[in-house]
């Protein structure tokens, strides 16, 4: 069974279309293989960048904070852009952005181990049901905007691996950057340049006498791939990854840290056309010691994410690309006194996201807590209603159904979703 | 008093009649034949599966490809059988062998070969262990070990079933028991046996009828009532204090808080052509599903296997998906699938027979090049055979022996990214790189550009002194140039290639450069990739 692409294309249609002009006896030109593809004239796809706070960030300590009450914790609120919207005082760079963002203070959802919550949060299904591996939101963005002929993998995840294509299959598994400063793995040649294009050269060769001989579609695909793979070597869009190309003060004012050097080379990658971004910060998983460690990560983060809002901004891509802040839960509203450095235990039952950008009506606040932050008054938002909201606001059909190898039919979203209105304007 | 002999020919020949009626007639549906079938060998199974094959394609209209000729048998049949390309040696010895029965001895030889084992192993674990966070702290390698052997020894299929499904005890005393480790809740449980052993895909079943088949949600439940008792050893436990975790089944049901996902039925259990197991008091009740299971006469078992090694082999099953087998999804030839099915549970459910007996015809020996007739047809109808693509196993285990092991290169193992919960380097770590979906297609290229990205340019696919160790005994540079193609694609080179080879060598002016560049073009080629 053939996964449909939009338009009622096959994967293999649109890799055939991608490789235009490639055909039995005609293998010649790789390096114009791509680019003479039939010109797509679709207008470039919204871009998302997921910022994955790993390990549940407590919502009382960041952007649901609860002044006065019993288990308020160590911070202070302070007031954002948006009279009315305040949010924890280690976000003071970023609160400067309130007027383009969305707090989603009525997150809900029901897995409190992380594993699963992060599969949950990262697919809208449970892992395993089903007998199914489910893809990621990466990958989901990959397969329906992504364009066969872009030179760059659609999906690209920084730091953490996170979750890949499950039966999507390979084409929209994403490419991970382990180290943002090291760049992408073996995409420099091992060998000289005229080297390797002597070597790519005979393969070549040999590649067209194979099909020649055998027809096999399988050793098209194998061409076309290793045709995108060597166009992305030489591409100028590989030069994203290279983050020397940055100046020191931009490189300083995203902060020198994995975090944010991994959030400087996600702008970079937005702004050559790569759908879907992830970059992870982990340690967000406070059971001890949690106002240190909620402090230093906030301050990462904020160095980081206000430094990209301003960049997107002043390049005209704010409108255009959505931003988001979450991890897999929210933490528990009463602080547990366990060990000598109190924290917060893991905690679906409330907390919170963040968007930004991305075209949504800014300056709101999506579900309203209780007074401890303990239950959802207004608005439960659960991962369902979060999954179709963020394909809506990309412009991707939720209710389209993708096919297993098996033949089975499964929404890209399941079904029982409510959209957020109020952000996709 | 004897019986005349004309009497006694007269009922041989009756049930062979009947034999062959029941046979003709059966269905999926329909009881097995009550005659037991005359026993084939493989030689004459493999002519069995030719006449069927052959049949239909006439039936079609569709002319079949000739034979593959010995370079493509020899490669194929080692990938198929042993997992991995021969090395150079190997590859001479049986082109230049005169020997008319050449291919069949090395099937032969193949079957006996340790590699055989590992191979099917490899196989079987990709699908009975999920690569989920939940096994993120699982050691398969004890059950990898055993499986080996278990292969290798040849374990009847019934009887290497039923152990893993009654498997009790820790993964110390009874490897065997991994298996319930990586599916650790009934419902799991009740999906993998039900795919893998059954070729049924029942999870769908689960909180709903199921909308393709006829098995209601009860009859789910009644087949994980089988393993609502069983235990499983916690993994982060394990791990944390050091001990082997294991499985039992208890006196009673599985209590607590997340014992049972939220759409469980309590019913007795009950298999799924309504056999109602005769329980004595509290003793376990896997053995009763293995026992009902892992028989001739069971209407799932010997074809839900038989369905894999045909997919394996022909990168189609009888029935596709392989693990779907229904009424609805029309076997390609449904004769000659309950036949062979029958024949594989008459000899014993014994895997080596059944490979042989494939890998013996025609059908499997034949070329994957189309003729006019051909192209395009089908592949299901095996006009010619399937081109598959070499599964990460494959390849790592072929780079193995034609770029020499990442170990004796005095290299340490790739590093790949953090993997949730997975192995990094050695061939887990590059199987895990790939990240197939179980369910992949091998007539499909599966490489997606990070892994092309990797075969082109890490260091494991550059090592120049490789190819200097390949060449070295090579008095000319066409002795080179036969030397390489011998490695890497288990062929002397044409007429057409040596020259171009040639030329190359004259180009770059330094052999050891040209060398090296050979070389890693013939381990980038899709001839290298693909299974033909």
């Amino acid at each position: 069974m053939q996964n449909l692409l939009p338009n009622g294309l096959t994967r293999r249609d649109a890799l055939r279309l991608a490789a235009a002009g490639v055909g039995g006896a005609c293998l010649s030109g790789w390096m114009n293989v791509v680019a003479t593809a039939a010109a797509n004239t679709a207008a470039k796809p919204k871009s998302c960048i997921l910022l994955w706070m790993d390990g549940g960030p407590s919502h009382k300590d960041t952007f649901d904070l609860k002044p006065g009450t019993k288990d308020a914790g160590e911070f202070s609120p302070i007031q954002t852009s948006v009279p009315g919207i305040e949010v924890s005082e280690h976000f003071a760079a970023t609160a400067k952005f309130m007027h383009h963002g969305a707090i989603l203070r009525g997150m809900n959802t029901s897995e409190g181990a992380h594993p699963r919550a992060k599969f949950n949060m990262h697919t809208g299904y449970r892992e395993g049901v089903g007998g199914v591996v489910y893809p990621s939101i990466g990958s989901i963005v990959s397969a329906e905007l992504g364009r066969p002929e872009f030179p760059l993998p659609n999906f690209v995840t920084i730091g953490n691996r996170s979750y890949g294509a499950g039966f999507l299959g390979a084409k929209h598994q994403p490419l991970n950057v382990a180290n943002a400063t090291a760049g992408v793995e073996n995409l420099k040649a091992f060998v000289s340049g005229s080297s390797f294009d002597n070597r790519v050269g005979l393969l070549q060769e040999m590649e067209k006498a194979f099909y020649g001989e055998y027809r096999a579609d399988a050793g098209q695909d194998h061409s076309t791939t290793y045709a995108r793979a060597v166009e992305l070597m030489k591409s100028k869009e590989a030069k994203a990854f290279d983050l020397a190309q940055e100046k020191t003060e931009t490189r300083t004012a995203y902060g020198e840290t994995a975090f944010g050097n991994g959030v400087l080379l996600a702008r970079r990658l937005v702004e050559v056309g790569v759908p879907f971004v992830e970059v992870t910060l982990g340690g967000w998983d406070t059971h001890q010691d949690n106002w240190t460690r909620v402090k230093a990560n906030s301050l990462q983060v904020d160095k980081a994410l206000s430094s990209l809002l301003g960049d997107l901004k002043d390049r005209g891509l704010l409108d255009t690309t959505l931003v988001i802040w979450m991890g897999e839960f929210g933490r528990t509203p009463k602080i547990n006194a366990r060990g000598a450095k109190p924290g917060r235990d893991h905690y679906p039952r409330a907390w919170s996201s963040v968007m930004f950008g991305g075209g949504i009506p800014g300056g709101q606040v999506i579900g309203k807590t209780d007074k401890e932050g303990a239950e959802v008054v207004e608005r439960k938002i659960n991962a369902l209603d979060f999954m179709a909201t963020v394909c809506t606001i990309l412009g991707v059909d939720y209710t389209k159904q993708n096919q297993t190898p098996n033949g089975r039919p499964i929404r890209i979203v399941d079904k029982g979703e409510k959209v957020i209105k109020e952000l996709v304007g | 008093m004897s019986l005349s002999t004309g009497f006694l020919r007269g009922m041989a020949m009756l049930t062979t009649a009947v034999a062959l009626v029941v046979f003709v007639g059966g269905s999926l549906l329909e009881a097995q034949p009550k005659a037991a079938p005359a026993k084939l060998d493989a030689a004459g199974l493999a002519k069995v599966i030719d006449k069927a094959v052959n049949a239909k394609l006439a039936a079609e209209k569709l002319t079949p490809s000739g034979r593959c000729d010995d370079a493509e048998f020899l490669r194929r049949v080692y990938l198929d059988l042993v997992g991995k390309v021969p090395t150079a040696e190997q590859a001479s010895r049986f082109l230049a062998s005169t020997d008319a029965d050449k291919r069949a001895k090395l099937v032969d030889e193949l079957l006996a070969s340790p590699d055989y084992g590992v191979h099917l192993t490899d196989l079987w674990t990709s699908l009975m262990l999920p690569r989920n966070s939940d096994n993120r702290r699982l050691v398969p390698e004890p059950l990898v070990q055993w499986l080996v052997k278990q292969f290798n020894e040849n374990k009847p299929w019934d009887k290497l079933v039923t152990e893993m499904l009654t498997a009790t005890g820790t993964q110390e005393e009874n490897p065997a028991v991994t298996y319930f480790l990586a599916n650790n809740t009934a419902d799991k449980m009740t999906d993998s046996v039900g795919k893998i052993f059954m070729g049924l895909q029942l999870q769908c079943a689960q909180c709903h009828p199921h909308p393709f088949t006829e098995w209601t949600q009860k009859q789910y439940w009644e087949t994980a009532a089988f393993f609502l008792r069983v235990q499983t050893g916690n993994l982060n436990q394990a791990a944390k204090n050091g001990t082997s975790p294991g499985v039992q089944e208890l006196a009673k049901m599985k209590q607590g808080k997340n014992a049972l996902p939220e759409s469980a039925k309590i019913v007795p259990p009950k298999a799924l052509d309504g056999t109602v197991p005769t329980v004595k008091g509290t003793e376990p009740l896997r053995p009763h599903l293995a026992g009902w299971l892992c028989t001739p006469e069971n209407r799932f078992f010997s074809k839900a296997l038989v369905n894999r090694v045909w997919a394996q082999l022909f990168a189609r099953g009888f029935v596709n998906p392989i693990d779907d087998i229904r009424d609805e999804n029309e076997p390609s030839h449904p004769d000659l699938f309950t036949t062979v099915s029958a024949q594989f549970a008459a000899n014993g459910f014994d895997l080596k027979y059944l490979y042989k007996a494939i890998c013996l015809s025609e059908t499997y020996q034949r070329t994957s090049k189309p003729n006019d007739s051909n192209r395009g047809s089908d592949p299901t109808l095996l006009a010619r055979m399937n081109i598959k693509s070499l599964s990460p196993e494959q390849l790592y285990d072929s780079f193995q022996v034609v770029l020499g092991s990442e170990r004796a290169q005095g290299k340490r193992p790739a590093v790949v990214a953090p993997q949730r919960g997975g192995p990094q380097g050695g061939k887990a770590g590059f199987v895990n790189f790939f990240n197939l979906d179980e369910n992949w297609d091998p007539m499909e290229f599966q490489a997606g550009i990070p892994q092309v990205l990797r075969l082109m340019n890490s260091a494991q696919m550059n090592n120049p002194a490789r190819a200097q160790e390949i060449t070295k005994a090579a008095k000319s540079p066409t002795e080179a140039v036969e030397a390489l193609y011998l490695t890497a694609l288990s062929r002397k080179p044409t007429e057409v290639e040596t020259q171009r080879a040639l030329a190359h060598v004259k180009t770059v002016g330094d052999s050891r450069q040209a060398y090296a560049d050979l070389l890693w073009v013939l381990v980038n080629t899709s001839e290298f990739a693909l299974n033909r």
